[in-house]
This record gives C-alpha cells, structure tokens and sequence, in this order.
C-alpha cells in the first residue's frame, strides 16, 4: 500500500543531503558552498511546508499533527496502524522542519568576524546583530545534530526491536498494513508545480535580498 | 629641605606615571584594543560588502568603511606589540606572530597594499571596482588568518 508520494521522498532525501552538505562545507571553510546548501534547504524546507497544507493526504500536518491524548494512547498501543506518521513520530517531524527553518533563518543574517562572508538578508541587520546570529546559528546546529541522531536512532529502534523497517517505505514509497484501510490520497500533478514554483520564487527572492 | 620634598615629590610622580603608563597599557589591554580594532575593521567590511551588493549604494557611507579599512591596514603594523600573544590572555593571534616576524609583516603588506585599492575605487563610485577590490583583500585577510590566528572556537 502507498504510504509516501514521491515529493516526500525526494524533499526527505533531498533535506540529508543537504543538511550533510551544509554541514561539511562548513566544517571545510568554504562559505559560498555553505550558502547554496542553505538557500536548497531553504527551499526544500518551503516546499515541504506547502506540501504539509495541499500535498497528499499522509503529507498534511492536519493529518498526523496530533494531541497528548492520541500520542498517549499511541505509547500505550491503543493507536489504530494506519498509513502516515504516528502521533509520537509527528513531534519528531515539527521539530526537525522547526529547527531546520530556525537554523536557516540565522544563517540568512549571519556574518562572519571578519565581516567578509555573510548571508544575504546581513544586510538589513549590523554587523553585531550578525555576529550574534552567527552565535546562535552555531549553537542551533548542535541541537539540530542531537535531533537528527535521536530520529535515527529512533528509526533503528523500530527496526531492531519492534522489527519494523521504516527505511524501506522512505525510499519505495510503500508499505504492507494487515488491516483494510483507505490508502494515502495522492495530490495532483498540478499541485506539486505550483509548489515548486513557491517554493523557488520564495528562496530566489530571499537570496537575492528582495532586490531586483 | 624643600630640596628632598622636591626630589621625593617629583619620584612619586615619577613613579605614579610609570604605573600609569604601565597600567594603561598591560598585555591584556592591549589584546582589547587590538580586538577592538578588529571588530571595528570587521564592521567597516561588512558595510563595503552591503554597500557593494545594494540596488542604489550609499557612497558616503561606502567611502568612510573604505577609509576605515585602508586606515586599519597601516594602523594593524602597531597592534602586536611583543607579550600580547596567547601566554598573556585569551586572543587568537598564534605564536608565529611573534616567531615569524618576516612571514607575519609580508602577510600584513599584502593587507595594506591592496587596501587602497578599495579607497579608490570607492571614491570612483566604481561599484565593479569596489567588488574586485574587495574580493581580492579578502584574499589578503585569509592569507594572513590561515598562518597567524587560531581557528574559531565552537
């Protein structure tokens, strides 16, 4: 059964990659390829959240994004095995996009000691209130590092002790359920463009400063 | 008698502004001034880089960060005076400052003969200049942090 449409896959995968990247590039030094894993992972961050509110139906926060009672009832085995995140794995979504999205927001203001590398949104700020995002944004990446660890450590737990490969479904896309259940609804075609086009249109806007 | 109480006055005198002198200045001071001098040329940086990049830049303003970085590249020959290094107190200036003194002053020329470059080609309100210039002294400024300042601390 489908679980996962293509735009979450691809955005999940897409979000490693870019999040490993900006990473190394940063440990390397080397600022301009820093910058262009940020302005994709700001991207990829817009798109997802579009997607959250108009994508398939196990995309939308609406769907999963549950109370304390329902996560609860999930931790005590009372939660039905349906298609889509869980109620507990719902947190670990919103916080990880939240993180990303705060990390990237300081990244936009952050410049250098020197005053020489700087994201493009610096420029509305000082030079201080830019050494003070970059403060942050360093200390942001440790608990996006912590976050990001607990969620794969998370998924192998499924794995290795409630023997449930959730890897597998990230990457195909499908999933098998023992009960007969509706399946994810898949939203259209038209619905992904327009996505991507927000989403781009945004992160050039941005990038460029709001300058034209 | 006036004779002695005019010796010892002017001794302590003497002596007060050698500590004056001493305590206006001690390695610790020091490296704040030098730091200082550095956030203010980072400062100046940041407004030729906006500058630089804006739709309609601010020329007045792009000129005096410019004079400020061309006046900091022959004022930073002054700023590592000897016993400012890491023994004294926390900086991120390395050793080799003061070990290499040959390498270190060749990398703080490089600074200052690029620097007014970027004077002038600000003053020429040559915004392509002004971007060439800059690249090239930020060029300038890694060449001389890779050998002469720790890394960043996270």
């Amino acid at each position: 059964m489908r679980v996962w449409d293509v735009p979450v896959r691809l955005v999940h995968w897409l979000i490693v990659l870019s999040v490993a990247g900006a990473w190394w590039t940063a440990e390397a030094g080397r600022m301009d390829w820093h910058s262009y894993c940020g302005f994709t992972l700001l991207g990829l961050l817009a798109f997802r959240i579009y997607w959250g509110f108009f994508g398939s139906s196990t995309a939308r926060f609406g769907q999963f994004v549950r109370g304390p009672r329902s996560i609860v009832s999930y931790l005590t085995g009372r939660w039905p095995h349906v298609p889509g995140h869980n109620p507990l794995g719902a947190l670990s979504v919103i916080a990880l996009l939240a993180l990303m999205l705060g990390q990237v927001v300081l990244g936009l203001f952050t410049v250098d000691v020197d005053g020489i590398e700087s994201g493009p949104l610096s420029t509305f700020v000082s030079f201080d209130a830019g050494r003070l995002a970059a403060r942050w944004h360093d200390r942001l990446f440790d608990v996006l590092l912590w976050l990001v660890g607990l969620h794969v450590v998370a998924v192998f737990f499924y794995l290795i002790v409630r023997k449930e490969n959730l890897i597998g479904p990230m990457l195909s896309g499908k999933r098998a359920y023992d009960n007969d259940q509706p399946g994810m609804k898949q939203a259209s075609a038209v619905r992904f463009l327009i996505g991507v086009a927000l989403a781009c249109a945004l992160t050039w806007t941005i990038v460029r400063a709001f300058q034209f | 008698m006036s004779g002695k109480l005019f010796l010892s006055a002017s001794s302590t005198v003497l002596v007060a502004s050698i500590i004056a002198v001493a305590s206006a200045a001690t390695p610790v001071e020091l490296q704040k001034v030098r730091h200082d001098h550095y956030h203010e040329l980072g400062d100046a940086f940041k407004e030729v880089r906006d500058q630089s990049k804006a739709a309609s830049p601010d020329f007045a303003a792009l000129e005096k960060a410019a004079e400020t970085v061309n006046k900091a590249s022959i004022d930073q020959q002054q700023w590592f005076p000897k016993g400012t290094g890491p023994e004294a107190g926390k900086t991120r200036a390395l050793p080799e400052v003061w070990s290499k003194p040959e390498d270190f002053t060749a990398a703080q020329k490089m600074f200052s003969d690029r620097a007014p470059k970027l004077l002038a080609a600000a003053k020429a309100k040559d915004i392509a200049g002004v971007q060439a210039a800059f690249k090239e002294l930020g060029g300038a400024c890694k060449n001389c942090h890779d050998t002469f300042r720790s890394p960043e601390e996270h």
